[in-house]
């Protein structure tokens, strides 16, 4: 083979130019990659790595992760697109629906806490305080899991194979569910004092630390108390589920404790803001501005680009903006009734005279929900409530009278079906359904308001929300408190927290003269609906599998709806008035039914497999 | 020989989908275990699908369990290959006290087993009256085998269909602790619902429910027909 001269030359010349280019250069400093003395010495990068985990903590629902799930418990059922009926469908809770075994997550959190303390030269006590903030979080995520699988293996430093062939040394057997309780609240008090963050409502703070160990706390000890109280208590021989009754006491008392010190120390206070209790009640949850309430967040920011379709998907259809994918949460009936009358009787509404022989007439829609509970107005879109400044107007159809009774008609001759009009000239069916078949109509006769955006434009796609997610906020610190108290035997004490949540609800001072537990369970209902409590709350409590039995005669089990009517009787009185028909919600199949292997998660087999000590959960 | 590009694409394709076609063609299953849960070689009644049974193969890399649902009647039925397995009840899944042995299948062909196990209670067959049409009227005994269980209901289920339990019935009748006692005949009735009333097809079937187990313990479904 022949090289011509010139090729010679050229490549003697490169081989000189590379040689003489730089002498390190396999030593080069890289351009897209930090190293980690850059990244552990420099706070804002820190900052960034503490933003990913904040993103990263594990949720059941919020409002960008598994909320669809809101429908599969009983606040409400799913009357968006057809292809999603099986969250109305589900003929059992798979054993791993609420499965958590995130120990990436962990192990990231671990190495930055190792990291900072050999590679970084920050001034002491900045270091100590990120330090804190990571091992908060970490303790959140164990809190995360322990709620879900019971005791899992608490792994504080990192975990590094030897190459030896022989991994057992790395095989952590399941702690005890009290073991990983006590170290999610013995972790927030260790770093309470350096957790420094001011007021942030993003970030972890001092009281927020307190937040975590009053609803964690609450957990274990009505975990411990009602557990044993079951016919035969779920436990494991190692503990791995199951708290001794013993312990309870010193767990609602350490809740009760943190939740006073927030009470007492936090200068947080119940959103108060506007005269309209109604529409209080949601600002207090979605609004951005001086609320004092908040008090830990996952913040959404246009100008960040970092927005959610949460309103796009459930707003109302008649005040939607796109032309898609409207309604799909809808709140039932049976969340509607549980909020009560401002005079203290039960919420029950009233469709039918006392000895059930005919219907109840209301001259407007939305006169049968009148002096309820003002959370009901800022929960749930009732008919006729409005939003965004434009009533929610409902009606499933007309009852006309054929002489002796009525005959219901709801469905039109002419299409589209929303908005039709009845021979009589009046509305046939509403722009806003309900509807019993058609998806992105409510199915129910109700529509979400809690964490719906009412911003113009907040609907449509080019826009989206901003509306944040609340983790924490003083209306649950409240009801934490009177649990716990109640639970210890200071029921006076019980009763003054659940009273000033039910006066900024509009039922006047001191409204209740004693308290229940049941009582104080409802008001957890009533208050934190769609906060992601509802499936906790019924675990830690064991009524979950009485709530769902699966069993259509369990009217907690089954979704119901209210239909509104207006009755044509020309001649008459009543004409042009509204009854109201309850019945199981159309689009709703299958009654809940939570089985005692729902209490704790699966725990995959190939976490067994990798890992023989790890025990499995009962009845799995 | 000069082949264009589209020509040798498709010559290429065409290779692909032959030599991959081998791989999939994994033989299937074909041995059949089928078996009865048994007490003192009476089958027990369960709810469908209620109760699952677990067999494990050791000797492979992975190691995962074969859910196998027993059906209402107590029985179930697998295909599998040939080979060992471990057939496991699992803890507090059914109406019977926790066995912890596993049972061992070495299975080749069809094969049957029974699996005896420990019930709490045990019931009679029923006899089933309708009175005046809208009543029906169960009568059996329930036998106490555990001694140190409670009886916390009996139900006496009435259906469309024959998957009528618990879960999946039209009307019940409920009787709680002290109103049946084990040993002793029992006779109860239930109002038929309206809509059920002069069915030609009513399943009736009766469930007991132990103190803290959630399964029940069921007698075999039963057609009654109103006249």
């Amino acid at each position: 083979m022949r090289l011509s001269n010139i090729t010679i030359t050229l490549a003697v010349i490169a081989g000189l130019m590379m040689s003489s280019c730089e002498s390190d250069w396999l030593d080069r400093q890289p351009p897209n990659i930090l190293l980690d003395d850059q990244v552990w010495n420099d706070q804002g990068s820190i900052t960034g790595v503490l933003s990913n985990f904040y993103d990263r903590l594990p949720a059941h629902t919020t409002l960008q992760t598994g909320w669809v799930d809101f429908a599969a418990y009983d606040e409400a059922t799913w009357s968006g697109y057809t292809g999603n009926d099986w969250l109305n469908n589900l003929l059992t809770y798979d054993y791993g629906r609420w499965g958590l075994w995130d120990y990436n997550l962990i192990r990231d959190i671990n190495l930055s806490i190792q990291k900072l303390s050999t590679y970084s030269t920050l001034p002491e006590d900045q270091r100590t305080q990120f330090i804190s903030e990571l091992r908060f979080i970490r303790a959140f995520v164990y809190f995360e899991h322990v709620k879900r699988m019971g005791g899992v293996p608490i792994i504080t430093e990192e975990l590094i194979y030897d190459f030896s062939g022989d991994p057992t040394y790395l095989q952590h057997p399941r702690n005890t569910e009290q073991e990983v309780y006590d170290f999610v609240i013995s972790e927030m008090e260790e770093i309470m004092p350096t957790l420094g963050n001011g007021e942030s409502i993003t970030r972890a703070n001092r009281f927020i630390a307190l937040a975590v160990v009053s609803r964690a706390a609450l957990y274990a000890g009505s975990i411990a108390k009602y557990n044993n109280l079951m016919p035969s208590p779920i436990s494991l021989p190692g503990g791995e589920v199951g708290i001794p009754a013993s312990a309870a006491e010193g767990y609602f008392t350490k809740s009760l404790e943190a939740s006073r010190t927030i009470l007492q120390e936090g200068g947080y206070a119940l959103y108060n803001n506007n005269p309209d209790l109604g529409e209080n009640f949601y600002e207090a949850i979605v609004s951005k501005s001086s609320n004092p309430e908040v008090m830990w967040v996952q913040d959404y920011l246009a100008s960040a680009d970092k927005r959610h379709a949460f309103t796009y998907d459930n707003v109302a259809r008649s005040v939607r903006e796109d032309n898609l994918a409207s309604s799909a949460l809808t709140p039932i009936l049976n969340l509607v009734e549980d909020y009560e009358y401002l005079d203290g009787s039960s919420g029950e509404l009233r469709t039918r005279t006392a000895d059930g022989s005919d219907y109840i007439y209301y001259d407007n829609v939305e006169d049968i929900f009148a002096n309820k509970d003002a959370r009901l107005y800022g929960t749930i879109i009732y008919p006729g409530a409005p939003f965004r400044g434009q009533e929610v107007f409902m009606q499933a159809g007309i009852m006309e009278w054929n002489g002796s009774g009525y005959d219901m008609i709801e469905f039109a001759d002419q299409q589209p079906d929303l908005g039709s009009v009845y021979a009589d000239g009046g509305v046939l069916k509403a722009e806003a359904g309900p509807h019993r078949s058609l998806q992105d109509v409510s199915n129910t006769g109700f529509y979400l308001r809690k964490y719906v955006d009412d911003t113009p434009g907040a609907s449509t796609r080019g826009n989206l929300s901003e509306v944040w997610w609340v983790r924490f906020r003083l209306g649950e610190i409240y009801l934490n408190a009177a649990e716990a108290a109640f639970e210890l035997g200071e029921s006076g004490e019980a009763l003054g927290y659940v009273n000033t949540l039910r006066e900024r609800a509009g039922f006047g001072a001191n409204s209740l003269s004693a308290v229940t537990l049941e009582q104080i369970r409802h008001e957890r209902r009533v208050e934190l609906a769609f906060e992601d409590h509802v499936v906790w709350d019924y675990k830690r409590w064991r009524v979950a599998h009485l709530k769902w039995s699966g069993s259509t005669d369990n009217p907690e089990s089954m979704a119901y709806s209210l239909y509104p009517y207006r009755v044509v009787r020309p001649g008459d009185p009543r004409d042009g008035q509204f009854v109201f028909v309850k019945e199981v919600v159309p689009r709703f199949r299958a009654p809940r039914f939570f089985r005692l292997g729902n209490y704790y998660s699966l725990i995959g087999q190939n976490l067994i497999d990798a890992n023989p000590k790890i025990v499995r959960n009962p009845f799995h | 020989m000069k082949l264009n590009i589209i020509q040798s694409c498709l010559l290429l394709v065409l290779g692909f989908m032959v030599a991959s076609c081998e791989y999939d063609n994994f033989e299937e299953p074909k041995s059949t275990l089928t078996g009865r849960i048994v007490y003192e070689g009476e089958p027990l009644g369960l709810r469908n699908q209620g109760v699952q049974l677990e067999l494990w193969q050791h000797g492979y890399d992975l190691f995962q369990k074969i859910p196998v649902y027993v059906s209402q009647d107590g029985t179930f039925s697998a295909k599998l290959f040939d080979g060992n397995y471990k057939l496991t009840l699992i803890r507090g899944n059914g109406p019977w006290m926790d066995q912890t042995d596993s049972l061992d299948i070495s299975l080749s062909g069809a094969q049957e087993i029974e699996v005896e196990v420990d019930p709490y209670f045990t019931l009679n067959e029923p006899n089933y009256e309708i009175v005046n049409d809208t009543i029906v009227r169960a009568s059996f005994t329930i036998n106490q085998i555990n001694a140190a269980s409670n009886i916390e209901f009996t139900d006496v289920y009435l259906g469309r269909t024959s998957l009528t339990d618990i879960v999946r019935n039209e009307g019940l009748g409920r009787f709680f602790g002290n109103q049946v006692s084990p040993g002793t005949a029992a006779t109860m009735d239930v109002t038929i619902p309206d809509g059920l009333r002069g069915r030609s097809d009513l399943f009736v079937r009766v469930g007991v429910k132990t103190v803290g187990v959630e399964e029940l313990l069921y007698s075999p479904v039963d057609n009654v027909s109103i006249n």
